[in-house]
């Protein structure tokens, strides 16, 4: 088997690759894939939070790096998933306890073993991101509707760019949009954000209080309910696999596009979502 | 006519239209990784060299940067009122 190493990355904290990580893995193993997660934020462990695995961490990604275990011996294995799995980070070492070989090493052989593994990234360009990025063949940027994230996003796309011959392709979540702030000409659209950015877009995921519920109960709702947000994640993981989903209509959402008077603003000025 | 330019509406001044606009100029600038004095001074230097040939109509010249795909191109139109001597 030969799995697909994609890294999860920001630049901006806060964003959601955390919980676009467990969701969209929640997503690829629902429709039958097999996953295994990699949290890289050595020493600010937060994946096994998401996904209500916290208390069966044994051993962690530092301990397969410095062979105190094999792989085998630190994934956990996920509660309602039995072909996912999560490689946990060290919570008392930090960023400079594993080095870009080492990741390169471990992503190789994770992907012997797995369809898809997804390397959750810490937020910043530094050490980290670079160990985070260094096994994967391609990305997911996270970014939101915020001029702060998208400042950070494009960033990263730059370090991407810089490193085609090794990540041969990368897309972008745009998380947390607003509709109704957006038809209020209050926040950036999905598209000014692709214009600005000049990027694939991989999905939008609109903000939704569910999710939060969701870390709560340790149960990604991409796997669990029909939450909006999680009909998104579950669209990405199938775009991912390389199915044609369109885009979540954004508009409808929002509970406006009912009315031929709706439709007819629409067509005039579209809101572009 | 309130209801025409409900319809086309589009403000500039829109909070959107503004974090779109900052957006765009500050990624330009850290793409190139360019001070923000440093457009000035060419621009400055670029309409002295034209000045040498040319007289220009300065209230209507243009001089920015704009953003194609991930690149930045520098938009440049300094009308030209006649050829000096």
């Amino acid at each position: 088997m030969s799995g697909r190493v994609i890294v999860v990355t920001s630049g901006k904290g806060g964003v959601g690759k955390t919980t676009a990580t467990a969701n969209i893995a929640v997503a690829l193993a629902s429709s039958g894939s097999s996953v295994a997660m990699i949290d890289m934020d050595i020493g600010l462990r937060n994946l096994d939070i998401l996904m209500g695995l916290e208390n069966r961490v044994v051993y962690n990604l530092v301990d397969v790096v410095e062979e105190k275990c094999k792989i085998r011996q630190a994934l956990v294995k996920d509660k309602r998933h039995a072909s996912l799995c999560l490689l946990p980070a060290a919570q008392t070492r930090d960023k400079t306890a594993v080095n870009a070989d080492q990741m390169k090493k471990l992503c190789a052989e994770l992907k012997t073993m797995f369809d898809f593994v997804l390397v959750d990234s810490p937020a910043g360009i530094e050490s980290g991101f670079q160990n985070a990025i260094a096994g994967a063949e391609e990305a997911v940027v996270i970014c939101t509707p915020e001029m702060s994230a998208v400042r950070d996003a494009d960033r990263v796309i730059g370090l991407l760019e810089a490193r085609k011959e090794e990540i041969s392709q990368y897309r972008l979540i745009i998380n947390r949009i607003r509709p109704a702030m957006v038809k209020n000409n209050d926040m950036m659209s999905v598209n000014d954000v692709l214009e600005i950015l000049s990027c694939k877009l991989l999905g939008v995921v609109p903000e939704d209080e569910d999710v939060i519920i969701s870390t709560n109960k340790g149960e990604p709702l991409a796997g669990t309910d029909n939450a909006r947000a999680g009909q998104a994640y579950r669209n990405i993981a199938r775009r991912l696999k390389g199915e044609e989903v369109s885009f979540l209509d954004l508009d409808s959402l929002n509970g406006n596009n009912g009315s031929w008077f709706a439709r007819v603003v629409k067509f005039f000025n579209p809101v572009r979502v | 006519m309130q209801v025409l330019n409900w319809f086309f509406q589009r403000k500039a001044d829109d909070v959107r239209t503004k974090a779109k606009d900052r957006m765009r100029l500050m990624l330009i600038h850290d793409r190139l990784e360019l001070p923000p004095d440093r457009l000035a001074s060419l621009e400055e230097e670029l309409v002295a060299v034209v000045c040498r040939y040319f007289e220009i109509d300065r209230d209507a010249a243009r001089f920015d940067l704009q953003q194609y795909e991930r690149r930045a191109a520098l938009i440049a139109n300094f009308p030209l009122l006649r050829s000096k001597t």
